[in-house]
């Protein structure tokens, strides 16, 4: 008798929440046009830190709630989106090629950046990838992600091999990657992007072993912004007051770049000149045009971390 | 014969109450009210168990957790008694003891991360480590109590036989005290499984030598939500079989038996 009465107040309990969820969602439809954009740390993501310090966004929509979300990988991005929570993320290629391939409804909306992305070793004996011992680790974000397709690629280059290294591997995220670069004891490389790349090179005996166009073999957009389906089609002037937004921190980036550095250097915490450093950096670029999708797609197809591939690009873009 | 009765009576409402749960589970994934990457079905979660036990990745993975966790557990137990002796034989030793428990066991093993990673690398070692801070500061407080629970009357009959040290802790105090013991080293066992996942969840090799917990991280960052389940599945089973038949029969075995409890 007692475990029915239980019984019955679990699955009370359980439909009276689930009902509480749905309930809410169809609050959030009613209310405000809203954007929840999230975003990941380092310099890729500058062009979003003048739309948030200038208000780019609201400048163009004045009523619109913008909700900004940093989180710390692109899988918590992914699942964040998945579940509703968010409307736009900010990501290299790879893990939204993994997403769109596991039937996520999703496209890209624009480019956003280019960035060196570098492979930095700690040992005087590691002068390219072919020198990795069976001893050694190799530091990166997470196996899927943009560091880690690229170094496949590189292996594939050398041996035909694309999984050569990954017995090596060890998922550490961008800071506690560098502390144990520099730390000097299991992790002999890191593969890394600004400003932790150029911080890690600024040590003795640091040196760089393997930069990310190489790999690649051509140029290709670091960051690019996704957008769910349902943000695209429910909130077209939302969508394009984004893009919008986007276009003006670009040419406002250009224009100003004293007041850029200040910004940038605020919203980083790092010297003034330091930054101006990154920023002039050959490989460092901003704009919206979306590069190096099919490659990477071909690649990714090809070895089995995704099972299609787009036809061209314009399937996987929003427009 | 009426404990074996209870015992058939807990497996029959325990299995009511997997089914039960299945059924719900199946039914709300049917209704399609998610989308399959948030909710898979019961057959493709299956599946994806299958397939991995198939390609033996899941077995391997689960073989080198499970290798870990019994290293940590024993350099966990082994510390835990020496020091839990320690005190109870020495005030000195008592208030360090005491000291360190006290500043050690609110400290999650993960918020050590970063310290550990610069200390002890990334590798087997690093793990490990955290797998013995997190299981022996309950050890030692359970052990400890255990300890100063029996009675000294005990302890006075082995020095009146002549027992030296070693065989009054191994022989006398250690049995008497076993009910403590134990559910110190259930506690322990938990808390080393979560110690385990969490650490392999964060870093761990990408090839074969990852553990249980990377599998499950692989599986997330690959997007493969069914995938996940599997793993899941994996540590929710192992979990279920070491504490109703492992510690069960232990139990069984000596202080039922003993008829301490």
């Amino acid at each position: 008798m007692r475990l029915k009465i239980i019984a019955g107040i679990l699955l009370a309990a359980f439909f009276g929440l689930t009902l509480a969820g749905c309930q809410t969602e169809g609050k959030a439809q009613a209310k405000k046009p809203e954007i929840r954009i999230a975003e990941q740390y380092g310099l890729a993501y500058a062009p979003l830190q003048i739309i948030k310090e200038k208000k780019l966004i609201e400048k163009n929509l004045p009523q619109i709630e913008v909700t900004w979300r940093q989180l710390g990988n692109t899988t918590a991005i992914r699942e964040a989106m998945l579940a509703g929570e968010l409307d736009v993320g900010f990501m290299a290629i790879p893990p939204f090629l993994i997403g769109w391939d596991k039937g996520m409804d999703w496209k890209i909306a624009c480019g956003l950046s280019s960035t060196p992305v570098g492979l930095v070793a700690n040992k005087d004996d590691i002068q390219s990838i072919k020198d990795f011992t069976p001893k050694d680790k190799i530091a990166l974000p997470q196996p899927g992600s943009v560091q880690h397709i690229l170094l496949s690629m590189a292996c594939e280059k050398l041996w035909g091999d694309p999984k050569r290294l990954d017995n090596l591997l060890v998922t550490l995220d961008h800071p506690d990657g560098m502390n144990a670069l520099l730390a000097r004891r299991e992790v002999s490389a890191h593969f890394t992007t600004p400003p932790y790349l150029f911080k890690e090179l600024e040590n003795p005996g640091m040196h760089q072993i393997l930069d990310g166009r190489e790999a690649m073999g051509e140029d290709f957009t670091f960051v690019v912004g996704v957008a769910t389906a349902k943000f695209y089609q429910d909130q077209p002037e939302v969508y394009h007051a984004l893009l919008k937004a986007i276009e003006e921190a670009l040419s406002f980036m250009e224009k100003n770049p004293a007041e850029t550095r200040r910004i940038l250097a605020d919203a980083y915490q790092i010297d003034e000149n330091e930054l101006q450093k990154y920023l002039d950096h050959p490989d460092t670029d901003y704009s919206m045009e979306v590069k190096g999708v099919m490659k990477f797609a071909d690649f990714m197809q090809k070895n089995r971390y995704i099972n299609r591939k787009p036809a061209n690009l314009e399937e996987v873009l929003w427009k | 014969m009426k404990n074996k009765d209870s015992y058939g009576k807990k497996t029959k409402t325990r299995l009511l109450w997997i089914i039960v749960f299945l059924v719900i589970w199946e039914t709300i994934a049917q209704s399609r009210t998610f989308p399959e990457a948030i909710f898979p079905s019961l057959p493709v979660i299956a599946k994806a168990l299958g397939d991995s036990v198939v390609s033996g990745e899941i077995l391997l993975q689960t073989g080198w957790s499970l290798a870990l966790i019994l290293q940590g557990l024993l350099v966990g137990l082994a510390a835990a008694v020496l020091l839990s002796s320690l005190a109870v034989r020495s005030r000195i030793f008592d208030g360090l003891v005491d000291t360190l428990t006290a500043i050690a066991h609110p400290l999650p093993g993960i918020a050590l991360l970063p310290l550990i990673i610069i200390w002890f690398g990334t590798g087997t070692l690093a793990i490990l480590v955290i797998i013995v801070h997190s299981v022996i500061w309950p050890m030692i407080l359970n052990i400890t109590t255990g300890f100063r629970a029996i009675p000294p009357i005990y302890k006075e009959t082995g020095l009146n036989l002549g027992l030296n040290q070693v065989r009054i802790i191994k022989d006398i105090m250690i049995p008497a005290s076993l009910p403590y013991v134990l559910s110190g080293i259930r506690i322990g066992w938990a808390r080393a499984w979560r110690a385990l996942i969490s650490a392999e969840m964060i870093f761990g090799a990408v090839g074969l030598k990852g553990g249980l917990g990377w599998y499950i991280f692989k599986q997330r960052v690959f997007m493969d939500t069914p995938g996940i389940f599997a793993g899941l599945f994996v540590i929710v089973l192992i979990g279920i079989v070491v504490e109703d038949c492992v510690f069960a029969a232990f139990e069984e075995r000596t202080v039922k038996k003993w008829g301490m409890i």
